[in-house]
Order: C-alpha cells, then structure tokens, then sequence
C-alpha cells in the first residue's frame, strides 16, 4: 500500500482523469445542448457506439485519423437525426424513442463491423495507428502541470474547452438563449415566433455528432480498435452526469472530472495488487453514479418542458 | 365533439370538387396546400393500431432486404435461410420456443411497468438476479423434498429479481432518482456482483472457469418432448401472461398502474397512492424477469457461467414490450418472432455469410418504425374542400 502513495502513480491518476474524463465531457456537453431544447436524447450509450464504429472504419479505410473523426461526426449527427425527426416532428414519447434508437445504433455498429471485418465467422480485429497526444511547447516542460494539463489528446483539449465554449453558447448567444426558452416554455417562444423545430433538430443532431466524437475518442486516441462493448456504460454515464451537472456547464465539467479521479484511482489501485475483489471496483463507477444522482437532487436548472413535446395548438 | 360537428360538412366534398381533382397528378394534389389535410383522429380504433404494426414490419422486411443486398447477399436466401432456420421444421420450430420463453417473460417485465409510466430498463440486471436467487435457495436449502424446492427457487428467484427492481423504485418514490438511470446502473452492478460469485464463493471447485457447480438431476424441470429443450418454464410463462393480463385489466393495482401511467398528478387526485404503486408495479416487474432467470437455469443451463447474461434477454424485453405496444398477449407473439430472428440468424450466418448481428438491426429498425406507424395512426389525410383560383 505504501508504494501506491509514490509521486508517479498520483502523478498518473491525475493525468488519467483527463483522458477518462475526455469522451464523457464531449458527450454530456453535447446532450447538454439538447436537453436544452427540451428533448431528452437517451441514445447516448448507442450514438457513442456507433460514432466508435464509424469514426474507426474511416480512420482505418482512409488511413486519415482526422477523416475518422469526420466519419464519427456524421454517425452520430445521422443518429441525432433521426432522433430529431422521431421526436422533434413525429413526437413520439422521447423516452421511447431514446430507447430504440439506442438499439438501433449498437446493433447498427455490430452488424456493420462484422460484415466489414469478419471473415469465415471470426473477426480479425483491426487496428489504426491511434492520435498521439499533442504536447503544448514549453509548458508541457512545467514539472506535473505539463503532464498532466499540456500533454493530452486533442480531443482532451477540446472537451475541456467545450464546457466555457457551451456555458457561452446557451447563456451568452441571442441562439442559445433561444434554445433554452424552448426548452423551458415553449408556447411562449411559438407565439414570438421563434421556430421551434429547426433549432431543436439543431440541437438534437449537434448533441449526436458530439456523442459520436465522443465514441471516436475511444476507438481512435484512447483505445486503436472497436469491439462491441467499447462504450461499457459511458453513455449512459454521461446523461446521468447532465442531471447530476444540474444542467450546467461548469458542473458537468466536475462531475466528469470526478468520474474520471475516482475511475482512474480505481485502476490504479487494480494495477498495484490491492486486496480488493476487483469486481468491486469494477462496479464502483456505477454504485457512486447512483449515490451521486441520489445525493445531487437539485433540479432547479432543469429545462421545464424537457420530454414534453409541443404541439402548436394543444394544451 | 364541437371539432367533430364544425368538420361534419366538410366530409361529403361537393361534385365539382371530385371533377377539378379528376384530372389531376394525385402527387401534386397532396403537396398543393389546402387540398389535403393531416389531422388528428378523435378515436383511434384498437384495430388501426394492429395495421399499422404490419405495415411497419412490411417495411421493416424491405429496409432489412435492401441491407442484405448491399452486404451481397440475395434477400430472398436470406429470408429464406432465417426462416427455415426459425421455423423450417419441428425441431427449429421447438427451439424457437425454447428461445422465447425467457423473452415472454422479460418482455412482460418490461410491459407492466412501461404501462405504469416506470421506464424499468433493469430487466436484464433482474434476470441475473433471478438466477443468482435460484442458485441461492438450491445452494442453501438442499433437504427440501423436489415439490417444495422448486416453489422455493422460483419464490427465490422472483424475490431477488424484485428486491433489485425495489433498489430503483425506492430511490425514485423516496428521492426521485431518474429510475432509467438507476436501473441501467444496476445491471452493471449486478454484472459485477455475479463475476465475483463464480469466482469467489460459489465457483466450482473441480475447474479453472468461473462457474457454478452443475445442479443435481432431480432440480431439472420437465421437457415436453424427448427430441426438444422445451421445458416447463415455458408453460409458465404463458401462465404469466394471463396473470399479467388479469391483473392489469381485472384489479385494483392493475386500475392504479393504468391511471398513473396516463397522468401521475390525476391519479394522485384521485386517491392512488402514486408511490405505493410505483414499488409494487416495480417489484411485479422485476419478479418477472427473476422468473425468467429461474427458467433459463432450471430448463436450460443447470448452471450459472459467464455466458449466462450474455443472451441479453432483459434488453430484448424491452424491445418485445414495445413493439408488442405494451398488450400482454402481444408480447407472446413478438417474443416467438424475435426467438425465430435470433434462432434462424445462426443458421442465415452459416448458409449465407450474412453476419448473425443482423437480428439487431432487424430489432432496432421494426421498433423504430412501429413507434413511427403507432403516431402515424392517430392521424388521417383527409381531402378537404377545394379553393379554385
């Protein structure tokens, strides 16, 4: 035990955080946005997938990783879509429809690996050539803040950056205001004219194309390959870090950020040998979301009209 | 009413209407605003709803067609390979029930609380739970004479898979814990939890695999046939969904789910324990789904190994459920046909090439699609008077 508490193994679970915490900002963010707009998207789980799947075939077709990230974008976005129209338009219960297309895309992604890569019943199980971290001139040289802060992947960057990039958007900008009037009272914004399908389609298809780069991450700079259980429950992580963020950004950054601590910690103490079952640990990301959903009950940010859908005319 | 009334004249167009449309492209006169109108019917029929389920699967049939094709694979092989595969004879036919059995019984899990407005996602988790209690009474209580045993397991199994459910639906009634989440974190839980058993305290102790010991001869139950795997579990799920269907259509807690699936706040009005209701329909729900876990070890496996949440049947409950539209006997029907998808997919991979996966896009693009037909049949076209010039 006295050997956990060394400098490079802490040093380790602080830079870890980052990188565990990365596919999870991007996706809570994103389904910050369309929560916002009053639509509860609970495909996460599968949208991620899915952009793990399509973001991996273009990155290992084209052998471009920035293409990769491209092919992600638009499997999630053509989730997100579909969604979009389910709810948005046809206003199916957004639950339900959460749901199927949950199903949709983690059948999606297995049927479609397989007939890619499988030959004569196995799976060759591909690789590419993963994103290396980009480290930050001079101040990656910084002793541990380098490390842990300037030496990360892109996507790490830009996940951090997108929770000032979002808390901006949905408070700052006439559109994301909008959005979040929407979502709140949307008779008030039809009859000030302000369109209420087009901007949750916006929304609700942005919040795919970002679960899908979150998948991305996991397949193209966390982990060089898909397989089926890739997402491991992240998804579904991520809409429980929305509620427990009480729809905000800068909360959505710590609840990811501690998800990350405590799962990086866990591993760490895997690695060094602890006497501990380690099916514990590997249950523990879960019991602490429960606990945290449990004990952050604060839902006063919560869109009001959130899984409620408007019909123009009917109360 | 008032709406119906202010339409009536309306729905006999006059002659000359019939004449301007007479010579008319059909498809212009749907996009020509004012000549047709989408409006929301007052009453659907139970009927419509049941027609547009088929046409969705119809359709459901053509996309899946068109995959098969870009995949290289004639569809009409394929099709022909699923269902020879599902239902070709009587032994395929058999096994399809076989697979079908633990289906029925997490699909009603899933029905009975969807009914209720309780998004119970945890079915899977309460399946394991169920088998995890089966083992338990069977490992605990081995003098029991084989009558009294077999109540024991399956009481086990249905008070663990209810216990797990009850873990979310207290946390809902008592501090409003997003039930989805909790019960989609739950099954995670419980994944772990059963690795620990066969690994720790219940691993058998004559191999290096993390499996329960083999249960004894006289814990199998009954099979129907000498040539079949069908077994008396599935004779118990039929029963479940008569019960199920009594109990939601004949009760008073049937009458009380009902009523807080359609608005919590009026049933609360109206006298329902809102929160009362909640953890029973939970309960209920999870010990259907233990009841299925009970099934698949006591019928089929006689052991708890890795592989055995591995069938994911609590997740294709839920899609049972809802394609079945959440009626009992509905879910006995879908379940058959999405055991002969799974049952014949194995068969379509080894005749065809085509990748057995394919029965989860199948899955995910009929329960699409039938969400889609069930709005699309509250509504109609209807023609409506013309304006000239």
């Amino acid at each position: 035990m006295e050997d956990f508490f060394t400098y490079s193994v802490i040093l380790g679970i602080f830079v870890a955080t980052f990188k565990i915490a990365t596919p999870l900002l991007i996706a809570a963010t994103g389904e910050l946005v369309a929560e916002s707009s009053g639509i509860l998207n609970l495909s996460l789980e599968g949208t991620m997938t899915l952009g793990a799947f399509t973001g991996f075939l273009v990155a290992n077709e084209t052998g471009n990783l920035w293409l990769g990230l491209v092919g992600a974008a638009v499997g999630g976005g053509a989730l997100g879509l579909l969604m979009a129209v389910m709810t948005a338009t046809v206003k199916v219960n957004q639950i339900v429809a959460g749901l199927a297309l949950n199903i949709l895309g983690l059948g999606g992604a297995f049927f479609w690996y397989r007939s890619v890569y499988e030959e004569g019943g196995a799976v060759a199980f591909p690789t590419v050539d993963r994103f290396q971290t980009a480290t930050v001139p001079l101040l990656s040289d910084i002793p541990a803040v380098g490390e842990v802060f300037f030496d990360q992947h892109w996507l790490t960057y830009f996940g951090v950056l997108m929770v000032p990039a979002t808390f901006i958007f949905l408070n700052r900008t006439k559109y994301g205001l909008e959005l979040r009037s929407i979502g709140h009272n949307p008779e008030a914004c039809d009859m000030r004219g302000v369109g209420i399908i087009s901007r949750q389609y916006t929304a609700v298809i942005y919040g795919g194309v970002m679960a899908g780069l979150g998948g991305a991450y996991l397949s193209l700079a966390g982990g060089n390959q898909f397989f089926d259980d890739i997402v491991a429950g992240r998804g579904w992580i991520a809409l429980a870090i929305v509620i427990f963020g009480n729809w905000r950004a800068s909360w959505i950054l710590g609840g990811s950020l501690l998800f990350g601590f405590l799962e990086a910690t866990q591993l760490s103490l895997q690695a060094s040998g602890v006497d501990l079952p380690y099916q514990l640990l590997l249950a523990l990301p879960f019991i602490l979301t429960i606990v945290a959903l449990v004990l952050n009950r604060s839902r006063s940010q919560v869109p009001l009209a959130l899984t409620i859908p408007y019909h123009r005319g009917e109360r | 009413m008032s709406e119906q009334v202010a339409d009536a004249p309306q729905d006999s167009p006059r002659p000359d209407d019939h004449e301007a449309g007479a010579g008319r492209d059909p498809l212009s006169m749907l996009f020509q605003p004012g000549a047709w109108r989408l409006e929301r019917r007052l009453h659907t029929r139970p009927v419509y709803e049941l027609y547009a389920t088929l046409i969705a699967l119809a359709i459901t049939a053509v996309i899946i067609g068109l995959l098969v094709i870009i995949v290289g694979v004639s569809p009409l092989d394929a099709f022909a390979s699923l269902y020879e595969g599902a239902f070709g004879n009587r032994e395929s036919a058999l096994e399809t029930l076989v697979q079908a059995t633990p289906l029925i019984l997490t699909g009603l899990c899933a029905a009975i609380a969807f009914r209720a407005g309780v998004w119970n996602i945890g079915g899977q988790g309460q399946f394991i739970a169920g088998a995890i209690g089966t083992w338990w009474v069977y490992d605990t209580m081995p003098g029991l004479p084989a009558p009294v045993l077999f109540v024991a397991m399956f009481a086990g199994a249905a008070v663990f898979g209810a216990v797990w459910a009850t873990v979310a639906s207290v946390l809902l009634v008592r501090y409003g814990t997003n039930e989805i989440l909790t019960t989609v974190m739950l099954n995670f839980v419980i994944d772990s939890g059963l690795s620990w058993l066969l690994s720790g305290p219940w691993q058998a102790n004559d191999t290096p695999y993390s499996q329960t010991e083999r249960m004894v001869e006289s814990t199998f139950l009954p099979r129907f046939f000498d040539d079949s795997r069908l077994h008396l579990g599935f004779a118990l799920a039929l029963v479940m969904v008569a019960v199920v269907h009594f109990l939601v259509r004949r009760t008073t807690l049937g009458f009380e789910l009902r009523a807080i699936g359609v608005n919590k706040q009026a049933a609360s009005y109206k006298g329902v324990s809102v929160g009362a209701a909640i953890i029973a329909v939970m309960a209920i729900s999870g010990a259907l789904a233990g009841l299925a876990g009970a099934g698949e070890l006591l019928g089929l496996h006689h052991r708890i190994n890795f592989e055995f949440g591995g069938q994911a049947v609590g997740f294709t409950g839920i899609i049972v459920a809802l394609v079945a539209r959440l009626h009992p006997a509905g879910v006995i029907v879908v379940a058959v046909a999405f055991a002969g998808l799974i049952n014949g997919a194995t068969q379509m991979q080894v005749g065809t090439g085509i990748p057995a996966a394919l029965v989860d896009v199948i899955e995910g693009v009929a329960l699409v699609l039938v969400l889609l037909a069930a709005v699309a049949c509250r509504y109609r076209l209807r023609k409506i008077a013309h304006h000239h010039g």
